[in-house]
């Protein structure tokens, strides 16, 4: 047991939860409301909500995942936030329920007599029907959530015993789970994203939406981490050694991110076949042509020139302001991703997208608060803990 | 099996040698003579070399038509050779520059040596471009420079982006692994007491005096370019991929092909490397320097980038059926079923099946094994380029222009050839240079730096 | 020379803890002038010596960005305004194209300016030479200690003072370095003469290489095998031939594309008889009838076929084509005559495909009865 470890845990503050259950409450009767009055955009909000909440969910179970199988040290001082931030997951049956009852608002290849019609659509029916799509979701979910709960246990049961079979117990967890994540989260990206097209195609689609998911998970961990810390309810010895090291992932990953969408775009620009380019030119149509740039713009070049300099990475101001930047870029990120079917001469903004904006904040809140609740917010019992707590660069 | 105990970090160099013997033990192939081994290794790779040489006089003298290449199938060996060797240079640039920036102190061990192997490699590399456009003297016109046919080169070809692309490799994995070497060549010019040598190192080392003023340059430097090789690696591979990916071919134009060459990349990179670290740590007595745990983790890599590049099989076979489009279809069945279905089956075998056998840990650290496998993995890395070139220019579109591509004696001899190259300067290189860098081994020696955690 | 220049005092030391210790030291007493050799990079050695941070990341960005300007503006001006080729369709200034190029530049640029202004401006290259070097110091702390030189230069230098302090804090073989004499005169700049002459050589060698690989070697066997070929060339002389003549008349008889060998040669008779016009009379075909008379029959027939045409006078007048006789001509002698030529009228076969002859025909026709009207016309 850590013994030597300073900490003391503490709840967070009530405030917070009462900003989070307001924000869900609020965010609640918006989209509610929203159904009621405009059902299609609300599906497509919807689908960005779920997109979104999946991608924190899932990328953060990855990290707690990566730790285990690299041998990491110095994040294993945060872990834990990641398995919080992983239990987005448990509500994403819930969130992609009213979806579920709604494919055929969402996506054209649900229209039977279209895809009757259309030689292509009708040869990948054996894929993109109702029933099998529905399946998949939800074995995609149960997996995500059955490995969560596996890993998150053993990371729970290790704080009282400190046993060292534990780790070795989730590292081969870890190791089972990475290729069904990598299958799932591809699969997922297609289905819930790439379908949206059905003409459309690109086989590294899933790879896109992975990078985008890990950004997600790692942003919302930084700064997390960073406030907390900031705030004493973290183990003392988080410095920032550890900062740079997420603000180094932080900044690998959107070079990673724009080295993605860069292929992707090229290639389809250079050879410039309809089939494919139709996909990008919708998005470089009317005012999609000020998203586009604008994803540019806060996806690239702010986290980039933001997180450049040694000193930047390091430090704690940066490093929230960038997360928050990254997570909202993540979620324009999807908005440019699936808005476009629904709207195809300019974008839509309005108190709609706002509404499912504040349901989204206000249930990662919620949920975060909820699996904190009587917990500690640092993994006591792993014995990696004090050689995190050591790290330096 | 025996827990771990993860409180305690895995020490990188076994036991705790003195400084002084590290010094020792790596400078000592560098002040010995030869012994017979090394000449007959030598023999071999510099027969191997000569086949190619001669293979390649042949071919300036009489032209490219003595190989293989034709209609249909234009690109042949000389385009997969130039993209398996570039690959496997990645490895070197991945251990020194990206395993850097993460901090993992066991590249220490084998840094200097992937570094070097990376330089020749991309050097077995860059032969293929200039062999294969046939008058390799008129190379020059690939660079852009003002000239009295008022040319200029076409900057939207990727093969021209090739050229920028291994040439900045080339220069700035040369200056990596050369800054590298300035304070080791100071320790030897320190040591030696041969004149000559003496002064070859003194103006090698630049005047280098272990200050720790310019220690801290040197850091940021080092980190600099670690921090540029890393996405310079990433972009090599991913324009050697452009190369096939912008054009319409089916099979070619996937927009995985870029991290799904850099993933096959570092992929066969870490065979190699892996094959010839066994073969250096036994026979330069390194083996408490490169350890099994490092050859471990080597493993364990491979297995993740193999199966990233068994991901992209996967998603290539899903969309080309997902697409709809018949031609697509049509070049995934043909290379599992078709006339090359041999080279597919070997490079499906060699790239995802044996690989999975490094989930297990007693194969991981199982030294003759691991050596096999790696083999393997090199033999299926190389038919992976085969079936790609190959299969889809031999049955495009258009049935009535389908042929069937078989390389010649000369297409092989060059490959022996550029294998003979490699092996040369490997071998060279052992005797020529330190194979493991001394500063940055001692400086993850158990004990060589303060104790005191305090900042 | 006895009389040697004192450069400092060095000290060893056999742990990193000591030295990390000994540097705090030294810089804690105020010695600005000084430095610690270790044979790596020790841990918190530069926080030990209060080193300000390394600026070398402003060179990076400022090189790599240049180069990243560089690479834009030079395709830009080479591809859209010096030498416009369309490429696949794309536009002349095809920036996704570029950025692959324009990222190694980038790389390659910041790296290789990095590096320099490291050696020049940190390490004082090609001034390498340091009194450090030689000695035994220099020896043991690349080998394995670790040392500390206070340099006699420092404003708080005192040589006993100095001694003391370095044997309190734990120092080792404490000794002092001397200048070498060429040390002490040595002017430090960049342009050292050994330097100097080496880059003038490297640049001759190199220049010279080009220059004759260019110029001379591209014109050598086997370089210029492709230069002189063996085949014949059309406006050569080639000795294949008994005349002499690269280029072939054609096989008699050969008739090129679209040729249609005329029937009725030197016949006017049996044309006049069996050709019909098989053109109607549409305003489409008066109208072309009427552009080609204009451009290749006017100049001698005159624009209303009245053989008063502008060339009067250069050459004999034709007969007027509102004669009798060519009145009474049937439309296929007009058209043999346009085909074949008359007495001085040339064959205009060459100039006029045999759809616009029969249009000429028709104009004529037209021309002939606009002159020779009657009063049923007008209705």
């Amino acid at each position: 047991m850590n013994s030597s470890v300073e900490y003391t845990k503490k709840q967070l503050p009530k405030k917070l939860s009462q900003v989070g259950i307001a924000l869900l409450i609020l965010g609640l009767v918006l989209s509610v409301a929203a159904y009621i009055l405009e059902p299609v955009r609300s599906a497509f909000n919807n689908a960005i909500m779920l997109m979104f909440l999946s991608s924190i969910g899932v990328g953060s179970l990855f990290f707690v995942a990566l730790e285990y199988l690299g041998g990491a040290v110095w994040s294993t001082p945060f872990r834990r936030i990641s398995e919080f931030l992983a239990a987005v997951l448990l509500i994403l049956p819930i969130v992609v329920l009213p979806l579920l009852f709604n494919l055929h608002d969402l996506f054209h290849w649900t229209h039977l007599d279209v895809v009757e019609s259309d030689k292509i659509l009708s040869g990948k029916s054996g894929y993109l029907n109702a029933s099998f799509f529905i399946i998949r979701t939800v074995a995609f979910y149960a997996i995500w959530i059955l490995f969560f709960v596996l890993i998150t246990r053993n990371s729970y049961k290790q704080d009282l015993s400190g046993d060292q079979k534990l780790t070795a117990k989730n590292i081969k967890l870890s190791a089972i789970f990475m290729p069904l994540f990598a299958i799932t989260v591809t699969f997922s990206a297609i289905d819930w994203l790439m379908s949206l097209e059905p003409h459309w195609f690109s086989t590294i689609f899933g790879v896109y939406y992975f990078s985008g998911t890990v950004l997600a998970g790692l942003a919302a961990v930084t700064f997390i981490v960073v406030v907390l810390n900031e705030n004493g309810y973290l183990a003392k010895g988080i410095i920032k050694d550890h900062y740079y090291s997420l603000g180094a992932l932080l900044f690998a990953f959107t070079n990673f991110w724009a080295y993605i969408a860069f292929s992707q775009f090229l290639l389809i620009w250079y050879a410039n076949l309809p089939e494919e380019t139709v996909w990008f030119l919708q998005r470089w149509e009317g005012s999609w042509i000020a998203v586009s740039l604008a994803l540019l713009l806060i996806r690239f070049l702010i986290p980039y020139f933001g997180l450049l300099s040694q000193p930047s990475k390091m430090n704690p101001k940066r490093l929230k302001t960038i997360s928050i930047v990254i997570l909202f870029a993540h979620f324009l990120d999807l908005y440019w991703l699936i808005m476009p079917t629904y709207s195809r001469d300019g974008f839509v903004f309005g108190w709609i997208e706002i509404g499912f904006l504040i349901l989204t904040v206000g249930l990662l809140i919620t949920v975060f608060i909820l699996r904190s609740k009587n917990t500690n917010m640092i993994a006591i019992g792993d014995p990696k803990l004090k050689r995190g707590l050591n790290f330096r660069m | 099996m025996s827990s771990t105990d993860y409180t305690q970090e895995l020490s990188v160099i076994v036991g705790r040698p003195a400084l002084r013997e590290i010094d020792d033990i790596i400078a000592k192939p560098l002040e010995t003579k030869p012994d017979k081994k090394y000449y007959i290794a030598l023999a071999v790779t510099l027969t191997m070399l000569g086949i190619g040489v001669v293979a390649l006089s042949l071919s300036f003298y009489y032209g490219t038509g003595l190989w293989g290449n034709n209609n249909p199938v234009g690109w042949g060996f000389p385009i997969v050779n130039f993209v398996f060797w570039v690959g496997i240079g990645h490895a070197g640039t991945l251990i020194s520059a990206i395993l850097f920036l993460f901090r993992q102190k066991w590249r220490n061990g084998i840094a200097r040596f992937a570094e070097g192997m990376t330089i020749f490699a991309v050097m077995t590399a860059g032969m293929f471009p200039l062999i294969h456009v046939g008058r390799p003297w008129l190379a020059g016109y690939l660079i852009p420079y003002p000239n009295q046919h008022s040319l200029w080169v076409n900057f939207t070809s990727p093969l021209l982006w090739d050229v920028f692309a291994v040439s900045t490799y080339f220069i700035v994995s040369f200056i990596f692994w050369y800054v590298g070497l300035i304070p080791d060549f100071a320790a030897l010019r320190e040591r030696t007491a041969n004149k000559i040598k003496k002064v070859i190192y003194s103006v090698t080392s630049l005047g280098w005096r272990n200050s720790n003023r310019h220690w801290q340059h040197y850091e940021m430097v080092y980190l600099i370019l670690a921090g540029f090789a890393t996405p310079l690696v990433l972009s090599v591979h991913t324009i050697v991929s452009f190369d096939f990916a912008v054009s319409i071919i089916p099979g070619w134009h996937t927009t995985i092909f870029p991290p799904y060459f850099v993933a096959g990349a570092v992929f066969s990179g870490f065979a190699m490397v892996q094959n010839v670290l066994i073969f250096i740590r036994k026979i330069f007595n390194f083996e408490h320097i490169i350890t099994v745990d490092t050859l471990e983790k080597m493993n364990k890599i491979m297995l993740l980038t193999g199966m990233i590049v068994g991901y992209a099989y996967a998603m290539e076979f899903f969309m080309a059926w997902y697409s709809g489009v018949e031609a697509e279809q049509f070049t995934f069945l043909n290379r599992a079923l078709g006339p090359y279905a041999w080279a597919y089956w070997i490079m499906v075998s060699c790239n995802v099946l044996f690989p999975q056998l490094f989930w297990f840990k007693k194969i991981r650290r199982t030294i003759p094994v691991m050596f096999v496998i790696a083999v393997l993995i090199n033999v299926g890395m190389w038919f992976e380029r085969f079936v790609i070139t190959v299969t889809s220019l031999s049955r495009d579109y258009l049935p009535s222009s389908w042929g069937y591509y078989t390389p010649t004696l000369t297409d092989g001899a060059i490959l022996l050839g550029s294998f003979g190259l490699f092996f040369t300067l490997l071998l060279l290189f052992t005797k020529t240079l330190p194979v493991v860098s001394i500063a940055e081994v001692k400086a993850v020696v158990e004990g060589s730096q303060p104790s005191n955690g305090d900042h | 020379m006895s009389d040697k220049k004192l450069f400092g005092f060095t000290a060893i030391f056999d742990t990193p803890d000591e030295i990390i210790h000994a540097a705090k030291s030294v810089a804690g007493k105020g010695y600005k002038k000084f430095d610690v050799n270790t044979p790596y990079p020790v841990h918190g050695m530069d926080d030990a010596m209060k080193l300000p941070p390394s600026k070398l990341g402003y060179a990076s960005l400022v090189f790599g960005l240049s180069g990243t300007l560089a690479a834009v503006l030079l395709m830009f001006w080479m591809s859209a305004v010096d030498y416009q080729i369309v490429i696949g369709g794309k536009p002349f200034f095809s920036f996704p194209a570029y950025v692959p190029v324009i990222f190694e530049v980038t790389v390659l640029s910041a790296a290789i300016a990095t590096v320099l202004t490291m050696l020049i401006v940190y390490f004082k290259f090609p001034n390498i030479s340091h009194p450090l070097h030689e000695t035994e110091y220099m020896k043991k702390v690349s080998l394995d200690k670790y040392g500390v030189c206070i340099q006699a230069d420092d404003t708080l230098f005192n040589e006993e003072e100095v001694k003391l302090f370095l044997s309190e804090i734990g120092g080792k073989e404490i000794k002092p370095i001397y200048f070498d004499d060429e040390e002490i005169s040595a002017v430090k700049t960049v342009f050292e003469p050994k330097f100097i002459g080496l880059l003038i050589a490297v640049a001759l060698i190199v220049s010279g290489t080009v220059y004759f690989s260019l110029n001379k070697l591209m014109f050598m066997t086997p370089f210029n095998w492709m230069m002189s070929q063996e085949k014949g060339i059309v406006q050569e002389k080639n000795n294949f031939f008994a005349d002499g003549f690269g280029m072939r008349k054609p096989v008699e008889g050969t008739i090129s594309r679209g040729e249609f060998p005329y029937q009725y040669k030197g016949d006017p008779e049996t044309a006049g008889r069996l050709l019909k016009n098989p053109l109607l009379p549409s305003e489409v075909n008066f109208n072309l009838g009427k552009a080609k008379f204009d451009i290749y029959c006017s100049p001698c027939h005159g624009y209303f076929g009245e053989g008063d045409s502008r060339l009067n006078g250069q050459f004999p007048n034709p007969p007027s084509l509102h004669s009798e006789k060519a009145s009474n001509w049937s439309d296929g002698r007009i058209y043999h005559i346009i085909t074949e030529g008359q007495n001085i009228m040339p064959s205009h076969a060459r100039q006029l495909s045999r759809e616009e002859r029969w249009a000429v025909v028709l104009y004529i026709r037209a021309l002939q009865r606009s002159l020779n009207a009657k009063e049923s016309d007008l209705e």
